[in-house]
């Protein structure tokens, strides 16, 4: 059975590490956004395959990974500032059912969008040079690269404990996410604490496109599957919730990936399967933000 | 119980005479539309009753479209079953699907209703796209279509299929009206709008809100069955979460809360979506027909200004001209 191989383990589980990375930085900014105010965006993944893009088109433009990863992600939550300045803002004060129908069509608008300037065609995007090799890693042969996104993903989430937990906009945000008007009659401008965890959110977003762009390729549409496993993770991690963020992303990236070797039929339906059951058993998620009233 | 929405019953006697109209004028092409159009009026129909009267917002209502769908498609080619019991059957699958579904989704509300129905619907979306018993991503093809002989008439001729699905649409519409303007719809209506004083009075919420469900998947199971007869094809697709967006779009831009405009939402969308992807479109305005290939980036645009501009939809500006009439 190749359950008991330990080779096999060890690689899988750092396949599923990989995938929980990515979950990780394109979750983080939609559950504090969402825990927030609560806001939800489905155009979320569009902003990751816009990242994808961006870097295509950036390390064409300089032929260096590196600034790509620099740019890209700065272009996206530029295109986030503007959405939100143009057309997110109005639906804060409208119900969940405006902001999904409308960030429903903007994935529309993205998707033909990228179409009309990249084309049709999906693109590969070259692993940078320093990356493109393979490590051993107790005992087993695995691509740099991918231990690059791993690690990524946890420089991510130190980063953001300490932002969240050590400075004066991580409090806001904490306190925001706890008692939303209590924080703004204390005279913080939530708005605008709003406004700029969006913005990073898009900004990680972007980070994840670059970084997935050498594994996965880029292509119109990349976003649709991500979306969905995205929206699972804030779910079933607790909205608003860093810790609840990293454990979604952990629980559906191993789910996903053991479960597309084990049971490739009813691997997809088990992760929505788990996520109905987490939403009943604990309706605000495995590791919620808020306390509940 | 009297009247109180003065717009519904002429707005349904205009549509009705529209339909009759491209139906009695119609070509082959036309046929074809107006067969699409009443199937899609009729799973509008079905979200209108759960967005509309009781505001539960699904993003998963393309599963039981789906399973109505395949259901069809597995009586009548696995089991050589007969058109009309594959049907009846079909819905009836789509109403116990709907139940032990809703069971779990009614406990939520918002937000996470709208996330657990999506989860229900990717979950049959996944489940299909793998179900080698059902062609996988291939989907089933050759589905005939229901047999209309003890009558005289052939069901492949496109202006007798389309007569039957409009006459099928006209059936719910009636059926859904009755149903929304009796003590339960009225019940429906009170838990929209204040879901916790009704339950303080001594309402079953609980039992209101799940057949409400039922009733939706159902009604949306029979257009489901209706969509496979009519393309003779199913496919995973048809259950893909943006399916569901698109139907919650349609009853959006009707008017929330109309019947009649959910099938108006439904038409608009459709012939829309065929004039955008229509090259002549274009060349006809004097632009460049490859603009055709792009028309998602329209239909998203159009989304977006419909929900942003026009919350009332079709329905709504309707009201809002009679009421700005009288005075």
């Amino acid at each position: 059975m190749m359950l008991l191989d330990p080779g096999f383990l060890i690689i899988q589980t750092l396949n599923g590490l990989q995938l929980s990375m990515l979950l990780f930085l394109l979750s983080i900014g939609l559950s504090v956004v969402f825990g927030l105010m609560n806001f939800i965006n489905l155009a979320h993944g569009t902003l990751y395959m816009i990242g994808a893009y961006l870097a295509l088109s950036a390390v064409r433009l300089f032929d260096s990974f590196w600034i790509a990863l620099i740019l890209a992600p700065l272009g996206v939550a530029m295109v986030g500032a503007v959405l939100y300045a143009l057309l997110l803002r109005h639906l804060q004060s409208r119900g969940p059912m405006s902001q999904v129908l409308v960030t429903f069509g903007l994935i529309f608008v993205g998707i033909d969008a990228v179409r009309m300037i990249w084309g049709p065609l999906p693109h590969g995007l070259p692993v940078p040079d320093v990356l493109d090799g393979r490590m051993e890693i107790l005992g087993e042969v695995y691509p740099t690269y991918r231990l690059f996104i791993i690690a990524v993903g946890i420089v991510a989430l130190i980063g953001l404990y300490f932002g969240l937990e050590r400075t004066r906009l991580g409090a806001m945000v904490r306190a925001g996410v706890d008692d939303r008007t209590m924080t703004a009659a204390l005279g913080i401008n939530i708005d605008r604490v709003f406004f700029l965890v969006f913005c990073l959110g898009c900004w990680l977003a972007g980070v994840a496109g670059v970084i997935s762009a050498p594994v996965f390729s880029v292509f119109p549409g990349m976003d649709m599957s991500i979306l969905i496993l995205t929206l699972i993770v804030v779910v079933v991690g607790g909205p608003g919730s860093l810790w609840g963020a990293a454990v979604g992303s952990l629980l559906i990236g191993m789910v996903d990936t053991y479960g597309q070797i084990l049971a490739p039929e009813f691997a997809r339906a088990t992760i929505y399967a788990l996520m109905a059951a987490i939403l009943l058993l604990r309706p605000h998620g495995l590791l919620p933000a808020r306390p509940i009233h | 119980m009297p009247d109180r929405d003065p717009v519904e019953r002429p707005f349904a006697l205009v549509v009705a005479l529209v339909a009759l109209a491209a139906w009695v004028g119609g070509d082959f092409f036309m046929h074809e539309v107006l067969s699409e159009i009443a199937i899609l009026s009729i799973f509008a129909m079905s979200l209108s009753l759960l967005v509309g009267q009781v505001g539960m917002v699904s993003m998963g209502h393309a599963a039981f479209f789906a399973t109505g769908a395949y259901a069809t498609a597995a009586l009548t080619i696995h089991l050589q079953w007969q058109v009309l019991p594959a049907l009846l059957a079909a819905t009836l699958i789509a109403a116990l699907l709907a139940a032990l579904t809703g069971l779990f989704a009614i406990r939520t509300r918002g937000i996470f209703f709208i996330m657990i129905t999506l989860a229900i619907g990717q979950m049959v979306h996944a489940y299909l796209f793998k179900a080698r018993a059902f062609g996988a991503d291939d989907g089933m093809g050759g589905i005939p279509r229901m047999d209309l002989a003890w009558i005289g008439l052939d069901s492949n001729e496109p202006e007798v299929f389309s007569a039957s699905v409009l006459i099928i649409a006209a059936i719910v519409w009636f059926l859904l009206r009755i149903l929304v303007r009796s003590p339960y719809g009225a019940m429906l209506l009170a838990i929209h709008h204040n879901e916790h004083r009704l339950r303080a009075l001594g309402g079953f919420v609980a039992h209101f809100k799940l057949l409400a469900f039922v009733i939706a998947g159902t009604i949306a199971g029979l257009a489901g069955s209706l969509t496979a007869q009519h393309t003779a094809f199913v496919s995973p697709d048809l259950g893909f979460w943006t399916v569901s967006g698109e139907v919650l779009i349609m009853v959006i831009v009707g008017g929330m809360g109309s019947l009649t405009g959910a099938i108006a939402g439904a038409a608009v969308l459709t012939l829309l979506r065929h004039t955008l992807s229509d090259s002549s479109f274009w060349q006809n305005l004097g632009l460049d027909s490859g603009l055709a290939s792009y028309w998602q980036f329209m239909m998203g645009v159009f989304f977006i200004v419909m929900v942003v501009f026009a919350t009332d939809g079709i329905h709504g500006r309707l009201r809002r001209l009679w009421q700005s009439i009288k005075g």
